[in-house]
């Protein structure tokens, strides 16, 4: 049957990246679908109980600037908030909370089911529909068809997903659903290029089981963080503590007394795992030399006995899990609830795509979140967002818009995924980010608010909110520029107790304020510094924007002198064959990548600084001649 | 090909054959050598036919060449081809300019060293260092809850210490190469009697190179070329000036100013039975206070005092002095090494044919490190080791964040 009703997005998934791209494209006014296998799973966190950390907090920051819904149902959810690395500066400062799995799910689904110009329908997808090299809509399971302009596919781990636990495997979209075996199969019939990716998870333990009185207690910080730029504590449900056991040597000997029985070990895993997030037989056997590893017991909410053991991730046989959990310091009992189990899924290589996310080969077909090789909730948001909005603007015809490496996270991810492509699933950390120090959690506001107003994403309350800050925010810049302290009238022990030492001359505020051991606060309290701002979130900003100056200034040099190459666009005809003295491998890399500009073919992996001066000198030389043969005609 | 030579050749071997004119005559009988491509230096095809000394037979030999369908490269054109075909890397087809371009054997040794890439074998040493430190500080960033070793204030600023120093000895032993290739600029005083010419001689152990005057200058300095050890020296005579009376005025003109600027040492020859006369002060007067001077007393073996007839060196401060004698030979060693000195030549250390572009990037570099001693936030230490590498990967090459955290994954377990 043919649905009566014409949409112009529609969302294939209704994990972080569906529910997101979902939202961003209905905000933006645009008729939406979000197709589901089960409404009941909207929102659900598959893998750990919490949101944020480093480079991801950041990410989250800038969904919720362009008004998404991950900071604002964290700030719901949310069990127990901490900012990490608050003393290495504010770059690298980041907000990581542990949500409750059922009320982050019930913030999600609400968020959904109120939102304006988007429509829920469960039914998983089987089919794409296409009308020459455009995509025109989807076919469900039981034949239903949905027509639209473009369509999103946020499949995660769900596309040939196999599920291993020892030695038996079974085909599942993640545990207790099943997988898109169809739409999968579909999909390697449209011959994109694809791999094949592999993750984990714990098994998790009845908390009731646990003997926390041998652990270390981790509790939240004090006074409680908020993740959302709109949030308040207020918003929080009752806050608890994590808790910090470690393997020891007994629990290395049976890991490894069960390695013979591993899937992993064996051979049977082909997907590529991560080398940063290691399941405990591969944490053993790589580093053989480590007494014990750390594990963080994560409650997984308030309702349930639930815990997530964070760092026992493993596809050994049930019997070894059991035997390696009791072995660890207060799990002498524990009592296993759900076994772990490693999933090998499908991506398809993110290379083949436009920084929009939409691919290269079919028009209006986006691909956001794990199904492109990232793994985390956060990249999965962040990456949904990005393709709701696109979606959102092709519906419209109007330009794709995505940020640059210098203005978020989100353009330094899609950049990467892109232009880089993946060996591993992506994850992201602040030393991917060469502008680290602009792209800071405390400016996420300031870098991508204008911008999500413009494209319709931020409404009316949270656009005043936002204008009032900058504006209290550049008024008190203006006004520490223009207060002088001179020496005659400012008191010598007060200067002393601020300044380290008397005033050589006459200073404004501005200019103490941008010395490294100076803070607002002890510089209002100087006589004549006039009335100080209460609000923290502009005092900060102003006190972060003075000390960081130099180094800002620098990194936009910088910016401004790649702004050239960058800008620099490719001819779309160019033939790479062509470009005398490329290697055959970085012809056939430009070749598939197709880079929009100078600076985009710079990026990718591989491409060296020779190779793009041969590329200089190979435009400019064509650039001339087809200057002389116009001449001459 | 086969017309003159007259029969095949197989791929890189060397045979013995006749070269024949356009009506099969022998021009010469010599060796002829097919590289097929890509087999070749330059990755195309290419004949070498190494013929009998004797500039008029090889003249017959190129200009029966030339009636094929080839013409005579431009300077530099084989590297050039070399490179685009992907030959040579930068470095390496820069190595080879300089070896073309070497004036002396030293330099010559120097660019082949460049060529073998000892200078890219040091810098990169250092950058894997650098890289070292780099995974230390930022594993302690991104994964501050993992277990990884942390990296504790005094063991980062040693460490930078370190870094430092040995980016100091690269930056001086690349210093060297450049003063190989360039050589350094000399501006010399004295009058006319006090032995100039002779002790130049001496110095350079030949008859003095031409006098020519350095285009766009006043023609009343003039410039001679002599070498010491290998080291070029652009000597600037300023003689001319004396002569034509008005010294403070033609000190004046920028031209001349700006010629005796970029002087590495100034060398100031005087008789040591006079000492100091008041034209040379007046000279002296006007020149840069921030360069160095060396002063000669020659004709020591004319002193008629007892005290200071042997040759010596006396330091005073900035200034040198050096007591010699350029009739007998006794002191020019002195002399010789004094003045290698000055311009910062020391031969011990390894050579390396630092160019321009090489010199840019390493100074930056070691500023970028010196910013990081001061670095307020541990995020601002890690921001100034990434703009140091990021100029050193100018010269070695692509560094990603993808190998950094490649770095940190094999050396820490993270993965909570």
């Amino acid at each position: 049957m043919e649905f009566p009703k014409k949409f112009d997005v529609i969302i294939v998934g209704g994990g972080h990246a569906g529910t997101e791209a979902a939202l961003a494209s209905a905000r933006m006014g645009k008729s939406t679908l979000l197709l589901t296998h089960n409404i009941e799973t909207l929102g659900i966190m598959s893998c750990n109980p919490s949101i944020g950390g480093i480079g991801k907090g950041h990410l989250v920051k800038e969904i919720d600037a362009l008004g998404g819904a991950m900071a604002a149902a964290t700030d719901e959810a949310g069990i127990q908030f901490r900012i990490l690395n608050s003393s290495k500066g504010p770059a690298v400062r980041a907000t990581r909370a542990q949500a409750d799995r059922s009320l982050y799910k019930q913030a999600i689904r609400s968020k959904l089911e109120n939102q304006p110009n988007l429509w829920l329908f469960q039914q998983a997808v089987d089919d794409l529909m296409l009308e020459g090299d455009a995509v025109s809509g989807v076919v469900t399971q039981m034949g239903l068809r949905f027509s639209a302009k473009t369509v999103v596919l946020t499949t995660g781990t769900f596309l040939s997903g196999l599920i291993h636990i020892g030695q038996s495997n079974y085909q599942a979209g993640r545990a207790g659903d099943p997988a898109s075996v169809s739409l999968a199969h579909r999909l390697r019939e449209l011959k994109l290029p694809m791999g094949r990716l592999k993750t984990g998870t714990p098994p998790r333990i009845d908390g009731r089981s646990i003997d926390y009185s041998v652990m270390t207690e981790q509790p939240g910080d004090d006074p409680v963080p908020v993740f959302s730029f709109l949030g308040s504590v207020q918003q929080h449900p009752r806050q608890l503590p994590c808790w910090i056991t470690h393997t020891n040597m007994s629990t290395h000997d049976i890991i490894r007394s069960g390695l013979d029985r591993s899937p992993l070990f064996t051979g049977v895993i082909e997907g590529i795992g991560p080398r940063y997030c290691p399941s405990i037989e591969d944490k053993i056997s790589r580093f053989a030399d480590k007494d014990a590893h750390q594990i963080f017991l994560e409650p997984e909410g308030l309702s349930t006995h639930e815990v997530y053991p964070n760092g026992i991730s493993t596809s050994l046989p049930f019997d070894v899990q059991l035997d390696l959990v009791r072995s660890i310091r207060g799990l002498e009992n524990a009592h296993i609830t759900r076994a772990g189990y490693a999933i090998e899924y499908d991506y398809f290589d993110p290379r083949n795509l436009k920084h929009s996310l939409e691919s290269r080969f079919i028009q209006g077909l986006f691909f956001a979140g794990q199904i492109n090789g990232t793994t985390g909730y956060e990249e999965a948001a962040a990456q949904g967002l990005l393709a709701g909005i696109n979606a959102a603007l092709y519906a419209r015809g109007e330009a794709a818009w995505y940020p640059r490496r210098d203005e978020a996270y989100l353009g330094v991810l899609v950049d990467d995924l892109i232009m880089r492509g993946v060996s591993e699933p992506y994850r992201m950390f602040t030393s991917r980010a060469e502008y680290r120090l602009q792209l800071r959690e405390d400016n996420a506001d300031l870098r991508l608010t204008d911008t999500g107003r413009r494209l319709g994403l931020v409404d009316d309350v949270r656009w005043q909110a936002f204008d009032q800050k900058r504006t209290a925010i550049s008024q008190e810049q203006e006004r520490l520029k223009s207060v002088w302290l001179n020496p005659a009238i400012l008191p010598q022990e007060e200067a002393e107790r601020v300044l380290g030492h008397g005033l050589a001359h006459e200073y404004t505020l501005y200019e103490l304020l941008r010395r490294p051991n100076v803070s607002y606060a002890e510089l209002m309290s100087l006589s004549g510094a006039g009335a100080a701002v209460t609000d923290q979130t502009v005092t900060d900003q102003i006190e972060i924007q003075a000390k960081y100056h130099g180094y800002i200034e620098r990194q936009r040099e910088e910016i401004a002198r790649n702004e050239h190459y960058e800008n620099m666009v490719l001819p779309v005809a160019i033939d790479y064959r062509a470009v005398r003295g490329l290697s055959v491998e970085v012809q056939q890399k430009l070749n598939q990548h197709m880079p929009e500009t100078l600076g985009q073919a710079a990026r990718i992996s591989g491409i060296t600084p020779a190779a793009i001066s041969l590329l200089l000198v190979h435009i400019k030389r064509k650039f001339q001649h087809d200057l002389t043969e116009q001449k001459s005609a | 090909m086969h017309a003159m030579i007259g029969k095949p050749l197989s791929p890189r071997c060397a045979s013995y054959s006749s070269f024949l004119d356009a009506e099969g005559q022998v021009l010469d009988q010599g060796i002829a050598l097919f590289f097929p491509a890509p087999h070749s230096y330059t990755g195309e095809d290419v004949l070498e036919l190494q013929g009998h000394g004797g500039t008029a037979v090889l003249q017959m030999i190129l200009q029966r060449c030339l009636e094929f369908d080839v013409r005579l490269a431009q300077p530099g054109e084989f590297t050039q081809r070399a490179f685009l075909s992907g030959k040579l890397d930068l470095a390496q087809a820069e190595g080879v300019a300089d070896l073309i371009d070497a004036t002396t054997s030293q330099a010559a040794r120097s660019a082949m060293r460049s060529l073998q890439g000892e200078f890219s074998q040091a810098v990169h040493h250092l950058v894997e260092q650098l890289v070292r430190l780099r995974m230390l500080v930022e594993a302690m960033l991104d994964f501050p809850e993992e277990d990884v070793e942390s990296i504790s204030l005094v063991q980062r600023e040693s460490q930078l210490v370190k870094l430092q120093s040995q980016l100091d000895e690269i930056i001086s032993a690349a210093r060297q190469g450049s003063l190989l290739r360039e050589g350094a600029h000399v501006v010399l005083i004295g009058q006319p009697n006090v032995g100039k010419s002779s002790l130049l001689n001496r110095l350079s152990g030949t008859e003095v190179a031409l006098v020519s005057e350095i285009p766009g200058t006043t023609r009343d300095i003039i410039r001679q070329a002599i070498q010491i050890d290998g080291v070029p020296l652009h000597i600037m005579d300023t003689a001319g000036l004396r002569e034509s009376g008005d010294v403070v005025e033609l000190m004046g003109i920028a031209r001349t100013r700006d010629a005796f600027q970029k002087a590495d040492v100034i060398l100031v020859i005087l008789d040591a039975n006079r000492g100091m006369t008041a034209d040379d002060q007046k000279i002296l007067d006007e020149l840069p206070p921030n360069i160095s001077r060396l002063y000669v007393f020659n004709k020591i073996d004319l002193l008629a005092t007892t005290t200071t007839t042997t040759a010596h060196v006396e330091e005073r401060g900035a200034e040198c002095h050096v007591y010699l004698s350029a009739k007998t030979g006794d002191g020019l060693e002195l002399l010789r090494a004094k003045l290698l000195e000055k311009v910062g030549w020391h031969h011990e250390a390894g050579t390396f044919m630092g160019r321009e572009r090489h010199m840019r990037s390493l100074r930056s570099a070691r500023e970028h490190l010196g910013r990081a001693s001061t670095a307020p936030q541990a995020e601002i230490f890690a921001e100034e080791l990434r703009l140091a590498q990021e100029q050193l990967n100018l010269i070695t090459g692509e560094f990603t964040a993808d190998d950094l955290l490649g770095q940190i994954f094999s050396r820490f377990c993270i993965g909570k």
